[in-house]
């Protein structure tokens, strides 16, 4: 148990240094915020990435080597332990535990300790006893709390190993590729809902995912869901969850008034002009209500579609041409070029995620919490009477974890005061 | 947002605060003066203090519309909540009115910790609408309660020796290894309590984001209070109430439940830094 004692120690370290130092970053930037040295052995020990690297892991095996061990060697002798206290007579042969004489009447111990109805046996010897064991299963607490970890750790770990995530993000109507999946998701309806306080409630998508993959049957299998915010949806074997949102606006470009290209794109995203490789747009950010704070820059005064605003960057021939904001109405000209913004709405951010594993690190979770319930809250008690030559009774109690409390609690019990609170 | 009854909620929060702050000084004069009398008096006042409060919360929450335990005012409300009901519940079944003494100061730091953060009301963003977070902030308010009374019991352990033999504190303080005894069971209950916190907060992440655990600071703190814990459960079956590593243990495993609570919102970033 000392190893076990210092890996739970190394862990914990391990674990304030993965919160102290920011994950993943560069090597540059951890030399701005410490130093040049300090950057170096972040990068050696694998502290920008502390919860991934070799050692956390190493960690974490040798704890599980070490749980598992403990687990197995100590499975035979709990087995034996519930069948050796059940044993009455030979626990009266020794002295362990706390002992009253002359008794009169034992039953009365026994509700007061709260123990169930007592068991009568004859020994070989022919005297009298009564026996009762409460909380049997408490002694594997430690065990059951041990196994759950190891579950724990093994589902987290073989998830960590095996899940597989996917983002797919756009507006209602358009339909997008998931991953390497060979599955398609089309977004039908997305909304926002605001409060009067302009802050959100909540956001729904409405998403369709079809199986493009070839068929025996020849038909195209799809399934529907409504997902928003904490509702995610099981499509596929995979889970959807709406994840965040943005806005998006349609772009248009023409050439001398012919009609060149119109597409809808997110904040964030570039408009490659097809066949016109000189021209790139990019949506930087969108403002519905817009103002220009002389201090503060260009800013939403709400969230409403008041003054819609598009900040937009132009390359063209590879140069940075301008970057400006641009109200709704309003056209930008690059030569022939006329581009405009319009339609603004919000997009969705839809995550898709297969875990196969999750469920075992929460059976893990439930395990342990069960295990803990059984340590702390049904410490095993035994107290047994046997009836003496003078007929009265000499009554023994033992409780290995209840300590001065549970010896206080037997003292009262055979005083006859009135147990107030009782075994916990 | 009833704002009448935050209003009502405002004004028994002082009361509440008052009146922790009249036991606390009770329970220093008790220790001062020795009369028992006045720990009567003291536990008396933290009892009337605790059912206000447990109505000022209840105000909050009607108020609100929502649990209250959603920004750091209302978590550190809950929290002294907490504290205040462990202590009680110790200081009665034990008859152990010393254990009031020492965490009443904590109980009224945390309260006035909460009296200095914005009362305001705020609207959940959508990740937080969840059943999930009334069990997650719920049972994290109890376990904090329990790892706040089993610090000052390990202090009380930690310092017993210094309590002159046969004098009137030594007669009302539990020798060593019942004052070990308490302590695990307060320990046992607020390690079981953040285990059900981690858990159902792992759940409410998983259907909020996807994910039951990312290293965010907040979730990796408490995974080291976690452990810490641990620790001290297993030096406790080594050495037994005479050692007192467990004791120390115990004492810096709630100095991470404050980190993890204050610490980590202002020192370091995540996604739980609205909490
Ligand atoms: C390498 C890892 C570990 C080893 C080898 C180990 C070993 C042990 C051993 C030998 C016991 C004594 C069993 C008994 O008295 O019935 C014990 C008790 C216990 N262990 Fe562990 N343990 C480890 C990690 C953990 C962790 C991470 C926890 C999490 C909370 C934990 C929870 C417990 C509990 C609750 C008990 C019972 C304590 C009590 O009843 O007072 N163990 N452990």
């Amino acid at each position: 148990m000392q190893f076990a004692i210092l890996l739970l120690a190394v862990l914990a370290i391990a674990c304030s240094a993965g919160s102290f130092i920011t994950q993943g970053q560069t090597y540059d930037w951890y030399a701005k915020q410490y130093s040049e040295r300090a950057a170096a052995l972040i990068l050696a020990l694998h502290l920008d990435d502390a919860f991934h690297s070799w050692w956390f892991v190493l960690i974490n095996v040798f704890l599980c080597i070490n749980l598992l061990l403990c687990n197995v060697l100590r499975f035979p002798r709990l087995k034996k332990r519930m069948e050796t206290e059940m044993d009455a007579e030979k626990w009266l042969q020794s002295t362990s535990g706390e002992t009253a004489q002359k008794i009169n009447r034992p039953e009365e111990v026994f509700l007061r300790l709260r123990m169930p109805k007592p068991k009568q046996i004859r020994t070989a010897d022919g005297r009298e006893i009564l026996f009762s064991f409460k909380n049997r299963i408490g002694l594997w607490g430690a065990w059951i709390c041990h196994f759950g970890i190891l579950l724990l750790i093994l589902g987290f770990g073989l998830g960590q190993m095996t899940r597989k995530q996917y983002t797919v993000y756009g507006v209602p109507g358009q339909t997008k590729p998931i991953g390497d999946t060979g599955l398609v998701l089309t977004i039908d309806d997305f909304q926002v809902d605001l409060r009067e306080d302009d802050t959100v409630r909540q956001y729904t998508a409405d998403i369709t995912v079809r199986d493009m993959t070839e068929k025996t049957d020849g038909e195209i299998h799809s399934e529907q869901a409504q997902i928003s915010v904490n509702n995610p949806a099981f499509l596929f074997g995979m889970k959807f969850y709406q994840n965040s949102t943005g806005w998006a606006a349609q772009v248009s470009v023409t050439e001398a008034g012919e009609p060149l290209q119109e597409e809808t794109l997110c904040v964030g995203e570039y408009l490659a002009v097809q066949d016109k490789p000189e021209l790139v747009i990019l949506l930087n950010a969108f403002y519905p209500d817009y103002l220009l704070d002389p201090v503060g820059g260009p800013m939403t005064v709400s969230g409403q579609l008041n003054n819609p605003a598009y900040l937009y960057t132009v390359y063209y021939q590879n140069q940075i041409l301008g970057m400006n904001a641009l109200m709704e109405s309003e056209e930008l000209t690059i030569d022939d070029y006329v581009v405009k913004f319009s339609r603004p709405q919000s997009y969705t951010l839809i995550q898709i995620k297969k875990d196969s594993f999750t469920w075992l690190a929460f059976v893990g979770g439930m395990v342990i919490m069960i295990g803990l319930f059984l340590a702390f809250y049904l410490l095993p008690v035994r107290v047994c009477a046997v009836r003496e030559a003078d007929d009265t009774w000499t009554v023994r109690g033992i409780c290995k974890k209840g300590g001065t409390i549970f010896r206080e609690q037997f003292a009262r019990a055979v005083k006859g005061e009135e147990e107030n609170g009782g075994e916990r | 947002m009833n704002t009448q009854i935050l209003a009502l909620e405002n004004m028994l929060f002082t009361i509440t605060m008052l009146l922790y702050f009249g036991s606390m000084v009770l329970y220093f004069v008790f220790i001062a003066v020795k009369r028992d009398g006045i720990s009567r008096v003291a536990v008396t006042l933290q009892v009337i203090g605790w059912c206000l409060h447990t109505v000022a919360l209840i105000c909050r929450g009607i108020g609100a519309g929502r649990l209250p335990m959603t920004n750091q005012y209302e978590f550190a409300t809950s929290f002294a909540w907490g504290i205040c009901l462990v202590s009680l519940f110790f200081v009665l079944k034990f008859h152990f009115s010393v254990l009031g003494a020492f965490a009443s100061p904590v109980m009224f730091l945390i309260i006035g910790y909460a009296a200095m953060q914005s009362k305001d009301v705020h609207e959940l963003m959508p990740a937080l609408r969840s059943n999930w977070l009334g069990f997650h902030v719920s049972t994290a308010i109890i376990a904090y309660g329990a790892f706040g009374v089993s610090f000052v019991l390990s202090l009380i352990f930690l310092l017993r020796d210094k309590v002159q033999a046969g004098g009137f504190l030594d007669q009302r303080i539990p020798d060593r290894e019942k004052l070990d005894g308490i302590s695990y069971r307060s320990v046992a209950l607020g390690l079981l309590f953040l285990t059900f916190t981690i858990v159902t907060g792992a759940i409410w992440a998983e259907r909020a984001w996807g994910r039951y655990w990312s290293w965010d600071p907040k979730e990796t703190w408490s995974l080291v209070t976690w452990i810490i814990y641990a620790i001290y459960l297993h030096l406790r079956i080594r050495r037994g109430y005479e050692g007192k590593a467990a004791a120390i243990f115990a004492v810096i495993g709630f100095l991470c439940v404050l980190f993890t609570y204050v610490g980590v919102n202002t020192f370091l970033p995540g996604i739980h830094s609205y909490a």
